[in-house]
Parts: C-alpha cells; sequence; structure tokens
C-alpha cells in the first residue's frame, strides 16, 4: 500500500472515532449521566491512567492464554490434519467438523474444564483456547492438504515421485496459505475467547474476570479501563493476524482462500 | 555400438497394441473409454489425437504415460512396458493448463523433475536456464508463475516438460487455452524444439488446422467405444515455417482430416438412427 493510499484508508476511521468519542463526552456532560450509567471518556482515561499496571498485568494473564491456546491449537490442528491425510479419512471427516464448527457453542466446554482442574489453574482456559483454533486450524489445513491441483498430482506422477515427495513438493505447500488463513482467524478468535472463559470464574487475575467484577463494584470507569486494555490486546492479536496476511500475498500473487469459519 | 544401442535405434517409441480401457467396469456409470486400441508410433514422429471430445484421447494420453492402467492389452514405451518407462522419466507431459507450481519460481519449476531425479543443484540450475533459453524466456528465471501470462505459463510448462530431455513428449491441448496469433507462435517454436532434439510428440488437440501443421500423421478417433477410424499423413515436409499455413499441402491435409471427422459424425447419426 503506497503513503497516499494509506492515508485515504486511515483518515476516515479515525475521524470517524475521535468523532465518537467527543460526542460521548458531549452526551455524558451535557445530560449529566450518572458514571453508573454510562461514564465519560475522560474520567475512563483517567482511570486507566490510574490503574495502568492492574490493566497491564491482567492483559498480560489473558493475552498468555491467548498465546499458549493459540500455539497448542496450532500444533495440535497440523499434527491432527496430517494424521487424517494419512489414513485418508480427511473428505468423511471434515465437512462435518466445518459445519459442527459453526452450528456448536463449544465454549461452553469451559465450565465443563473448570470443574476438572483446580480453581487457580489457568489449563481450563488455555484448553479453550487451544480447542478452538485446534479446529479452525484443522479445517483449513486439512483443506489445503486435500485441495491439490489435479494436473499437481499427476505431473507428480509422471515424474515418479514418491509419496513422500508428493506430500513435501505439493500437498504441503499447497497447504501453507491455508495455514495463514487460519491464524488469520485463530489469533483474534483466541483473545476473544480466552476473555469469555474468564467469565466463566476459575482464576481472578484476567480481564475478563476484571471487567464484570468491577461493573458488580460499580466501579464503571475502572471496568472500561479494563475494556480499554481488551481492546488494545484484540488489537495486538488482530495486527498478528494483518501481519501472517501480509506475508501470505508476498509470497502469492492473489492468495488462494482458506475457509472463512 | 552396443547391441543395446542398434535395438534402441529401431526401437518404436510408442507401440500401442490392442488397448481397451473400461472405467467403472460392472458398475451402472461404466464407461467404455477406448476399445482394441492399435497404433505405433516411430521415434522423432509427430502424430496427433484428434477427435469429438469423449472420444478418448486423453484417457489413451494417460495410459501411454502410465496415468492409468489398460483393462486389456499393453503399452510399450521406448521398448518397455508404460510403467516402466514412467519409473525412468522416458517422457515429459503437458497439459491444458501450465499447472506450474505457485510456490516455486520459473527456474525452479523447470528443475522440479530433475530435483526427483536425483540431479546435484548446479546441474539441474544450468539445465533449467538451458530451457528458458530454448523457450525464449531467459529473463523471467526469478519470475514467480502469476507473473506471467498464459502463453509464457505454457512454454515454462514446455520447458519443464523437456527439462530431462525425455525422448517423448505428451502433451494434452497444450494450446488450447491460447489466443490464435500465440497459439500458431508456439506450434512453430514446438516443432523447431522438436525438431532439434529429435522428440517424438503425442499431441491432442481439438483444432484441425493445429493437427495439419505440426503432424507427421493425424489420428482420428471416434466415441462409444473410443475406436481410431483413421489415420491421416500430412505431408507437408520437415521444414514447416509461417509459409506453410498458406500451402496448397495444408489446405489438401486440413481437408483430409475434416472428412475423416465428418465420416464419424455420419455414423453417429446413422447409429442413432439405427437404435431407434
Ligand atoms: N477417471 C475416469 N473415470 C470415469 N470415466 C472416465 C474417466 N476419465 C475419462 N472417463 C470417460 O472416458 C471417456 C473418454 O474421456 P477422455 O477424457 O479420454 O475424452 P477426450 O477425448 O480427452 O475428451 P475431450 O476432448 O473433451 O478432452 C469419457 O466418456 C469420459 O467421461
Ligand atoms: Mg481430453
Amino acid at each position: 500500500m503506497n503513503p497516499r493510499r494509506a492515508i485515504d484508508v486511515a483518515v476516515p476511521p479515525a475521524v470517524f472515532g475521535v468523532l465518537f468519542v467527543l460526542t460521548w463526552e458531549a452526551i455524558v456532560q451535557g445530560f449529566d449521566l450518572k458514571p453508573y450509567f454510562l461514564p465519560a471518556p475522560s474520567a475512563i482515561w483517567n482511570a486507566f491512567v490510574d490503574n495502568f499496571d492492574l490493566v497491564r498485568s491482567a492483559a498480560f494473564a489473558s493475552g498468555a492464554n491467548a498465546l499458549v491456546g493459540l500455539l497448542a491449537g496450532t500444533l495440535l490442528g497440523i499434527s491432527v490434519s496430517f494424521l487424517l491425510m494419512r489414513f485418508n479419512i480427511l473428505n468423511e471427516l471434515v465437512s462435518p467438523l466445518a459445519i459442527a464448527l459453526n452450528a456448536v457453542p463449544i465454549i461452553v466446554l469451559v465450565a465443563v474444564f473448570q470443574n476438572m482442574f483446580a480453581s487457580t489453574s489457568e489449563i481450563p482456559r488455555r484448553l479453550m483456547v487451544m480447542l478452538i483454533v485446534f479446529f479452525i486450524v484443522l479445517v483449513n489445513v486439512a483443506k489445503g492438504l486435500r485441495q491439490v491441483h489435479a494436473t499437481h498430482l499427476e505431473l507428480m506422477r509422471s515424474y515418479a515421485a514418491s509419496p513422500l515427495a508428493v506430500l513435501t513438493k505439493t500437498r504441503i505447500p499447497n497447504a501453507l496459505p491455508y495455514l495463514f488463513t487460519a491464524l488469520k482467524i485463530a489469533a483474534p478468535t483466541a483473545v476473544i475467547t480466552a476473555f469469555v472463559s474468564e467469565y466463566f470464574g476459575g482464576r481472578q487475575n484476567g480481564l475478563g474476570y476484571f471487567i464484570p467484577s468491577n461493573f458488580a463494584n460499580s466501579k464503571n470507569a475502572v471496568a472500561w479501563a479494563y475494556v480499554i486494555g481488551a481492546c488494545l490486546l484484540g488489537l495486538t492479536f488482530y495486527l498478528i493476524s494483518v501481519v501472517l496476511e501480509s506475508i501470505i500475498k508476498q509470497r502469492r500473487g492473489a492468495a488462494p482462500g482458506g475457509e472463512t469459519t | 555400438m552396443t547391441p543395446n544401442k542398434i535395438l534402441g535405434a529401431s526401437m518404436n517409441a510408442v507401440v500401442i497394441n490392442k488397448v481397451t480401457k473400461v472405467f467403472n467396469p460392472d458398475k451402472p456409470n461404466q464407461v467404455d473409454a477406448l476399445l482394441d486400441v492399435d497404433l505405433t508410433i516411430a521415434p522423432g514422429e509427430f502424430v496427433s489425437l484428434i477427435g469429438p471430445s469423449g472420444c478418448g484421447k486423453s484417457t489413451l494420453l494417460r495410459l501411454i504415460a502410465s496415468l492409468i492402467g489398460p483393462t486389456a492389452g499393453d503399452v510399450l514405451v521406448n521398448g518397455k512396458s508404460a510403467a516402466q518407462a514412467r519409473l525412468d522419466q522416458d517422457y515429459g507431459m503437458a497439459f491444458q493448463q501450465a499447472g506450474l507450481f505457485d510456490w516455486r519460481s520459473v527456474v525452479k519449476n523447470i528443475e522440479l523433475p530433475l530435483e526427483l531425479k536425483g540431479w546435484d543443484k548446479a546441474k539441474r540450475r544450468a539445465r533449467a536456464h538451458e530451457m528458458l533459453a530454448l523457450v525464449k524466456l531467459p529473463e523471467f528465471a526469478g519470475h514467480m508463475p502469476w507473473q506471467l501470462s498464459g502463453g509464457m505459463q505454457q512454454r515454462v510448462a514446455i520447458a519443464r516438460a523437456l527439462a530431462s530431455h525425455p525422448p517423448l513428449l505428451l502433451m494434452d491441448e497444450p494450446f488450447g487455452a491460447l489466443d490464435e496469433m500465440t497459439r500458431e507462435h508456439m506450434q512453430a517454436e514446438l516443432l523447431q524444439i522438436c525438431a532439434a532434439s529429435n522428440t517424438t510428440v503425442v499431441f491432442v488437440t481439438h483444432s484441425i488446422p493445429e493437427a495439419a501443421y505440426l503432424s507427421d500423421r493425424v489420428v482420428v478417433m471416434s466415441p462409444r467405444p473410443g475406436q481410431i477410424t483413421e489415420i491421416v499423413d500430412v505431408d507437408l515436409g520437415s521444414d514447416r515455417d509461417e509459409g506453410t499455413r498458406e500451402a496448397d499441402a495444408f489446405y489438401d491435409s486440413i481437408t483430409a482430416i475434416r472428412e475423416a471427422l465428418r465420416g464419424i459424425e455420419h455414423a453417429e447419426i446413422r447409429g442413432g438412427v439405427d437404435d431407434r
């Protein structure tokens, strides 16, 4: 993207954001809204600055859960998609899996995991993130390993290529952009899953705990400060995914799409 | 000269002996793709396969390539079984879609068959550059496939098919997706390349002028079941250039091929009437 276009793209949302915050501030001041109903942006900002260290440590706790789950889920997803391919059960398994993934709110499993481990354990949340990332990676990578161009397979056969060579020189390179697509989807999903998992109880150290608990204690501005922390963490993970996407685009002219579930 | 070489000189490039191919035998979707096909191709010969869609041209080519096996009969390539010839990489293959690997640069695409043959890096890199010069794309070695036009991609695919200097080239409508001008240009280049390397070519096409311009012999096939109905000899000599396309002999060949194809049409129509 050239600088000129970057400005064209960045200016409208920036203007909108500033106007939004100013309007918010004006409404809260003008109608004299009570802080327990809606705090003013200025009050939220003060609470954010005052509680910065707390917000940061909570963001790190949630971020660590998201990151560990993201990495573990990715590794597991890749491994299982290879196993399924090895045993030729990709076709039968993956499509129903993709549908189930969209239809079933597997996030509720976090309550089950919570019950299995000590209440001070981070494992249930990480398991939850891992599980959700696992499915996203599995569905996409499996697709990349499977949807190989028929001409490529015939060429490899005409070269008398070994099954291993077909894997390393055709299927895996074919699946790589699908993996990046999966990560692009999975990175923001991992953060959201980590937050939501923290709502379900367990250790009280993440953003997903502090946001509702501060609201419950009528410390609304502080709760909103944690919301800012959540936004920043989400943005960080989103940036990771944007970087991943640009890598795909650099490697290929037009990146083939993966499943955007 | 060793006895082997003497044998090699007289050996046929391709022998197809009473080959039948049935897909999905004894199932409701059974297809008799080829029935009792006989065809012998001499070394250095350029043979085209032409016929209505579904008459088994691609199937015949795939049988020669040993990408699939025959239901009955046998196929010999370079005096050995087609399967053995494939293991020895005795042929190169090109399809209608160039089928370049998007994640490999142009030069690495051409190197792939050599890599799989176990050539060392320096040797295969040198050969790949040689092939790129042959197809007149030397400055595109480092480009990625998507940066090339369709015609250029097809040339890379041909360079890749010829990279290991195979004695046999199998092509399935390789110019089918190209515009007419590029197509004629590529035809001329292909003839030059094959003449220079004395490569035998089996070439599937739907275009009568293309078959006439390129071939020493045009094999005309009919569908259901796929059979060879006629083989048209094309007497245009070995030095063919743009002038050839204007020559009377060229038009005579086109007419001969067209009439052979018309015969199939008429037979099909008659067959349809008889069935009622
Ligand atoms: N793998 C397969 N399984 C089942 N049937 C097949 C298979 N491959 C080809 N056929 C059938 O065999 C017949 C011949 O097919 P083939 O692809 O050889 O035709 P073709 O002459 O190359 O046609 P076209 O000119 O359209 O490329 C067709 O009826 C086709 O449906
Ligand atoms: Mg065909």
